[in-house]
C-alpha cells in the first residue's frame, strides 16, 4: 500500500489517533515514544518487521501491543512509509572523541545518565541514538529552550505527571531562592531536585513563589562553548547510544 | 461521678433504642419512587446521581462545616481491585453503600466502615471500545433493586441484598462500539439512561426501561432518521453515523414531568465537511416526556460543532425570578465555555456567559445561536480554538448550594490545536476526522469557580495545578468539596473558596463527592484511583 494516497490518508488518522500521544503529531518524537521519521529503526526497518512492532508491541519498552485489523497496520505503514525521508547529515564526528567531550569537556554527564553513569537532573541518554534524529540532538544542545515539554496531564498516567525538565524557582519564606526541575507537583506541594541535585520536598504554603520559567535546565553550548567539530563528534557519540 | 438511678434509667432507654435503631436498618427497605422525589428531605441518604432530581448534588447536612472541616479524618477506604478511572457515584442507603467500579465491577459495603456485603463483576467480552476507559458512574436504586448501564451496552438489574442479576436485556450492538459508562436515572417505574460512542460513529439514543421487567418502554433517537423533524440538518448518509451519544444523566422535574437530557458531540467530532448542517440534536439539552420519551422541546448549543464540545454536563434546575417575575429555569455550565440560563418549561434561551476563555465563538446572540469566530488563530497545521476539546468545563458534576445561591464548576484553561481530515467510517472503528493536541506552548491548569447562576459573575476562584476531571459537592456545612487530578481531595470554604483541609488520595480523582449520616455522624464519600475513601469529624 506504499504510495496509495488512500492508504496514506487512512493511516495518517490512524497515526494520530492512535499513536501521535507517544510519538507525536508528525511522528517526530514524543515524550515517550522515539522519532519515527529518523530512519533509524530499532526493531526493524522492513514492512514486515514494522508490522510486528505494531501489532505486537516491543517487550520491554513502553510500546503495548495494538489491536488494529491488518489493513489498519498497512495503512499506518503507508503513511509513516510517506513521510519526508530523514534529513539526517552523514554523521562525519569521532564517536570516542564524542564520548571524552561527552563526560569532560562538555560535562554532559553531570546532568545526564548513560548506562548507569551520570548525574540525575536531565533525561537518561542511554537509548538516545534509537529515539531522536541527528536535528533533534543538534537543536537540544545548540537551543535547548526549542522544544520544551509542557507537562501536561497524561490521561495514561493517573498516578503522577509526565517527566518534564524545565527550570523551576521556587522562594522561600525567607527569601531564599532555589532552582531545579520539579520531580513532581500539585496544588499544595512540589519536590524539587536543585541543581546539585539535592531533593526539596516542599508545601507551597511555606513557599513565597513558584515560577515555571518555560526554559530548560540545560545550558545552550553555542559554538564558543562546543565548536562545530566537537558538536560532531558529540553527535557521533550520542548516535551510538541504542540502548544494547 | 456517679449516675443517679433515672440517669441509668435513661441511659438504659437510650441504648436499647439505640439497639432498635440498629436493628431497624438491617432490614433491607425499599426505595421507592417518593423517596426519591423527597431525597432533599432525607439527607441521610444518597438516592440518585446527583444526589436530588433537580442535579444540585448539594446536601442539608451541617455537622461537618466550616468551622470544623480543617478536622476531618479518614473513617475507612474500601478497595475496588481494578485500576483506570473511578467514575462513580455512590448511592447510599439505610446504612449500605452501592457502587459500581472500573470493568463493570460493582459492590456493596457497610457505609459504617467499608467491609463489603456483595460484589458483582460482570464478565466482558474482550473487544470493547469505549473511548476513554473502561468506566461506569454509578447506579440507579428503585424499590430492591440497582440498575446498571453496562460497557458491553446492556442494561441490568441486580438485588441490592445479593447482588445476583435479576434481569439484563441488550440494549445496542457492542460490536458496533455501542457502550454505556452512565448512571441510570430512575423515575416512577422507568429506568433512563444514555449511550456513548460519540468517537466511533454511533447513532445516539436515549432508553427508559421498565423497572420490574427490563422490557423496553421507549428509544429517543439523537439524530432524527429519514422523514424524523432536524432529519434534514444531516447532509446526506452522515445521519447514519452521527454520533450524538448520551452518556450523562439527566435532571427530572416532576412538576413538568420532563427529563432533561443533554447530549454529545455529532461524529466525526473534528470534521464537519461531511456532515453539513446544524447536526441536531448533538449537543443539545432535549425535553423528553418521561412516560412517552417524546421530545417537548431541544436547545442545541453548539450547532454542527467541530471541538467535540458535547453538552453532556448535568442540567441544575433552579426556581428563581428573572426579570422580576419567579420562573423555572435550567442552568448549564457548558463544555464549550459558556454558562446557559434556559426557561425549562419551553426552552427558551435566557442567557449566556462565557466563564473562561472562549475562542471558538466571539459571543451568542439573542435566539442562543453562537456567533462563531470567523478568524481563529492558525497554528501549525490546525487552529488554536479555547477551550480545547475537553471543553471549559465536562463531565464531572457541578454543584448548587441554595445556601450561598453560587453554582460551583470545576474548569480548565486547556486551549487545542485543531487539525481535521475527512475520514472513512468502518464499523466499530473510531471514527474522528483527525486529532487535536494540547497548544503546546502553555501547561494546561485548573479552577474551581464558584459563580452567580444566573449572571455568570465570578465570586471566586480556586486555583488547581492541573486541569480536573472531578467534580463538586456542597453542603449546608458552608462547605466544598472537591477533588482534583493531582490527587488532592480539598474542602473549601461555600462563601470565599479559601481551602479548609486537603488530602492527597494518591491517585486522580474522577468523580465527584457525596455525602450520608449514619448514626448521627455524617460522612463524606469520594472515589480515587482504585478505592473509595470515607472522611468524618468528631469522634
Amino acid at each position: 500500500m506504499a504510495g496509495n494516497p488512500a492508504a496514506i490518508k487512512e493511516g495518517t488518522s490512524l497515526f494520530r489517533a492512535n499513536c501521535s500521544p507517544c510519538h507525536g503529531l508528525n511522528a517526530h518524537g514524543g515524550g515517550r515514544g522515539p522519532d519515527l521519521t529518523s530512519g533509524r529503526w530499532a526493531h526493524g526497518s522492513s514492512d514486515a518487521e514494522i508490522f510486528r512492532t505494531i501489532s505486537q508491541g516491543v517487550a520491554g519498552t513502553e510500546m503495548p501491543a495494538n489491536g488494529f485489523e491488518d489493513s489498519e497496520i498497512w495503512a499506518i505503514i503507508a503513511y509513516l512509509r510517506s513521510l519526508a525521508p530523514p534529513k539526517n547529515p552523514v554523521i562525519s564526528g569521532d564517536r570516542a572523541k564524542g564520548e571524552e567531550i561527552f563526560w569532560e569537556a562538555a560535562n554532559c554527564g553531570r546532568c545526564h545518565m548513560v548506562k548507569g553513569r551520570g548525574g540525575l537532573l536531565g533525561p537518561d541518554l542511554s537509548r538516545i541514538g534509537a529515539a531522536r534524529s541527528t536535528a533533534y540532538l543538534t537543536d537540544s544542545i545548540r537551543d535547548p529552550d526549542k522544544d520544551l515539554s509542557v507537562g501536561q496531564f497524561d490521561p495514561n498516567n493517573h498516578y503522577g505527571l509526565p517527566l518534564v525538565y524545565d527550570k523551576v524557582t521556587v522562594v522561600t519564606a525567607s527569601g531564599e531562592k532555589i532552582v531545579g526541575i520539579a520531580k513532581n507537583e500539585d496544588t499544595f506541594s512540589i519536590q524539587l531536585l536543585d541543581a546539585r541535585q539535592r531533593l526539596h520536598l516542599l508545601s507551597k504554603g511555606d513557599l513565597k513563589q513558584v515560577i515555571h520559567e518555560r526554559k530548560s535546565m540545560m545550558p545552550a553550548y553555542s559554538e564558543e562553548q562546543l565548536n562545530s567539530a566537537d558538536l560532531q563528534d558529540l553527535i557521533a557519540y550520542l548516535v551510538s547510544l541504542q540502548g544494547d | 461521678m456517679k449516675a443517679s438511678g433515672i440517669e441509668m434509667k435513661i441511659r438504659k432507654t437510650l441504648f436499647l433504642a439505640g439497639m432498635l435503631l440498629s436493628l431497624a436498618a438491617l432490614a433491607w427497605s425499599q426505595v421507592t419512587y417518593e423517596r426519591i422525589l423527597n431525597a432533599a428531605h432525607e439527607p441521610q441518604s444518597w438516592l440518585t446521581y446527583s444526589g436530588r432530581y433537580s442535579g444540585w448534588r448539594y446536601s442539608t447536612l451541617d455537622q461537618i462545616n466550616a468551622q470544623n472541616a480543617s478536622h476531618l479524618t479518614m473513617r475507612w477506604a474500601f478497595q475496588v481491585g481494578d485500576l483506570g478511572q473511578f467514575e462513580t457515584t455512590p448511592l447510599v442507603v439505610d446504612g449500605v453503600l452501592y457502587g459500581t467500579g472500573q470493568n463493570d465491577r460493582a459492590f456493596a459495603v457497610d457505609a459504617r466502615t467499608g467491609r463489603s456485603i456483595w460484589r458483582y463483576q460482570r464478565n466482558l467480552p474482550d473487544k470493547l471500545q469505549p473511548c476513554c476507559g473502561m468506566v461506569n458512574r454509578g447506579f440507579a436504586i428503585l424499590g430492591d433493586r440497582l440498575f446498571m448501564a453496562t460497557l458491553d451496552a446492556h442494561v441490568i438489574a441486580l438485588d441490592t441484598k445479593t447482588g445476583n442479576v435479576v434481569w439484563d436485556v441488550v440494549a445496542a450492538d457492542y460490536h458496533q462500539a455501542y457502550t454505556f459508562t452512565v448512571a441510570p436515572l430512575a423515575v416512577k417505574n422507568e429506568i433512563i439512561v444514555g449511550v456513548s460512542g460519540g468517537e466511533y460513529g454511533i447513532r445516539g439514543f436515549v432508553d427508559a426501561y421498565d423497572a420490574t421487567t427490563g422490557k423496553r418502554l421507549w428509544r429517543f433517537d439523537t439524530v432524527p432518521g429519514p422523514g424524523q423533524k432536524g432529519h434534514e440538518t444531516w447532509s446526506g448518509d452522515s445521519w447514519k453515523t452521527g454520533g450524538t451519544p448520551a452518556w450523562i444523566t439527566g435532571s427530572y422535574d416532576p412538576e413538568l414531568n420532563l427529563i432533561y437530557w443533554p447530549t454529545g458531540n455529532p461524529s466525526p467530532s473534528n470534521f464537519g465537511g461531511e456532515r453539513n448542517g446544524d447536526n441536531l440534536y448533538s449537543n443539545s439539552m432535549l425535553a423528553l416526556d418521561a412516560g412517552t420519551g417524546e421530545l417537548k422541546w431541544y436547545f442545541q448549543f453548539t450547532p454542527h460543532d467541530l471541538y467535540d464540545y458535547d453538552a453532556t454536563q448535568v442540567a441544575v434546575l433552579l426556581d428563581a425570578e428573572w426579570e422580576g417575575k419567579p420562573r423555572k429555569l435550567l442552568v448549564q455550565a457548558n463544555r464549550n465555555g459558556f454558562l446557559y440560563v434556559l426557561d425549562r418549561t419551553n426552552g427558551k434561551f435566557l442567557s449566556a456567559k462565557a466563564f473562561g476563555s472562549v475562542t471558538w465563538a466571539t459571543g451568542i446572540d439573542a435566539n442562543g445561536r453562537p456567533i462563531l469566530n470567523t478568524n481563529l488563530e492558525r497554528s501549525g497545521e490546525g487552529n488554536r480554538v479555547c477551550p480545547g476539546a475537553l471543553g471549559l468545563t465536562n463531565w464531572f458534576s457541578p454543584s448548587y448550594s441554595p445556601q450561598t445561591n453560587l453554582l460551583y464548576i470545576a474548569t480548565s484553561t486547556e486551549c487545542d490545536i485543531f487539525t481535521n481530515a475527512p475520514q472513512t467510517y468502518r464499523a466499530g472503528h473510531d471514527f474522528l476526522g483527525s486529532v487535536y493536541v494540547p497548544d503546546p506552548k502553555e501547561r494546561p491548569k485548573g479552577s474551581l469557580k464558584a459563580l452567580d447562576p444566573l449572571t455568570g459573575a465570578e465570586k471566586w476562584e480556586f486555583k488547581y495545578f492541573s486541569n480536573p476531571n472531578g467534580g463538586v459537592l456542597s453542603t449546608a456545612g458552608g462547605v466544598v468539596f472537591a477533588g482534583e487530578s493531582d490527587g488532592n481531595f480539598i474542602a473549601l470554604d461555600a462563601k470565599t473558596g479559601k481551602d479548609l483541609w486537603h488530602m492527597q488520595l494518591g491517585a486522580a480523582v474522577y468523580s465527584a463527592a457525596i455525602t450520608y449520616q449514619l448514626d448521627g455522624k455524617q460522612y463524606v464519600v469520594i472515589p480515587a484511583g482504585s478505592a473509595m475513601f470515607a472522611f468524618a469529624v468528631g469522634e
